[in-house]
């Protein structure tokens, strides 16, 4: 649960690869796609990569949920950087309601106060806000979920472990 | 991109198999559960118990891949089914299921289970 280490790599700048797309399901998978893909050439470890797309299809889940919920059109933002650690941030425009700001996430699966909402649908859309939550505090090790930010933003930044110093990359 | 239908475009990554097995219709699930697809899955289960199918088994097993998306799907359709009278039951062996189904503590809500019963 460190994010100190997200942002710089202890070498050159790290390669990066950054993209939006529209809060639309229909681009989930093209984002957790990338992800893997970005994450097996950055040389996470092969048994790592299932975690990589899953976690990354989840926050971005999670962040089209949260547009949808809010009606707001924005983009959402993908970045993965490869320093010491395979790190991808995945953040909304949505103004935060809902996340726990700056821990671990160890939601409940209730979602209780939730149920005034009686349409199948969008019932389920706000458990699986709630279960990506779930998931990714279980999937995933080094997990931050922070915001908002001034603008209203909240970021989920996520790392993976890569090879030892220098063989991080083969380019 | 999937998701348009139409010359050469891709379809949703979702294939659904129905069939019968005992008391069991079954809900055979292969590709990709996700937010977009998810509906598809949905609307089985619900065309099922308008039809009065209210035992349903839904089969992960050959399932590619599964999100949050899915397993509130599961959720859904376990409430619905139970509130007529029904129930759910999820077939699955499939291990990287298995193990969301168990981190999100669904494998104590729902009836998970290695293969259809009956089967």
């Amino acid at each position: 649960m460190n994010g100190s280490k997200h942002d710089r790599a202890g070498r050159a700048e790290p390669a990066t690869v950054r993209f939006s797309f529209t809060p639309a399901a229909a681009y989930v998978r093209a984002a957790r796609l990338v992800a893997a893909d970005v994450a097996a050439h950055a040389g996470v470890a092969t048994g790592l990569l299932d975690e990589v797309r899953q976690a990354v299809g989840e926050a971005c889940t999670r962040a089209v949920l949260r547009h949808r919920d809010r009606g707001i059109d924005e983009l959402v933002r993908v970045e993965f950087s490869i320093g010491d650690r395979f790190v991808a941030k995945i953040t909304d425009n949505a103004q935060d309601l809902r996340a726990r700001s700056g821990g671990r996430v160890a939601a409940g699966m209730a979602g209780g106060e939730r149920r005034a909402n009686d349409h199948e649908a969008i019932e389920e859309d706000t458990l699986s806000e709630e279960i990506t939550l779930i998931v990714l505090g279980g999937l995933v090790e080094d997990l931050v979920v922070t915001g908002p930010d001034a603008q209203g933003r909240t970021t989920v930044s996520m790392s993976w472990p890569l090879p030892g110093s220098g063989s991080s990359t083969d380019h | 991109m999937r998701g348009t239908s139409g010359d050469g475009a891709a379809e949703p990554e979702l294939g659904l198999g129905l069939s019968t097995v005992g008391d069991y219709a079954v809900i055979s699930v292969t590709g990709e559960i996700d937010m977009y697809t998810a509906p598809k899955l949905r609307e089985a289960v619900r065309q099922l118990s308008s039809e009065g199918r209210l035992k349903v088994a839904i089969d992960l097993t050959p399932t590619e891949f599964c999100d949050s998306t899915g397993l509130g799907v599961l959720i859904g359709a376990r409430r619905r089914l139970s509130d007529a009278g029904g129930s759910l039951v999820v077939v699955c062996a499939n291990p990287r299921i298995r193990k969301l189904l168990d981190l999100t503590g669904l494998d104590k809500v729902l009836d998970v289970r290695e293969a259809v019963p009956g089967e």
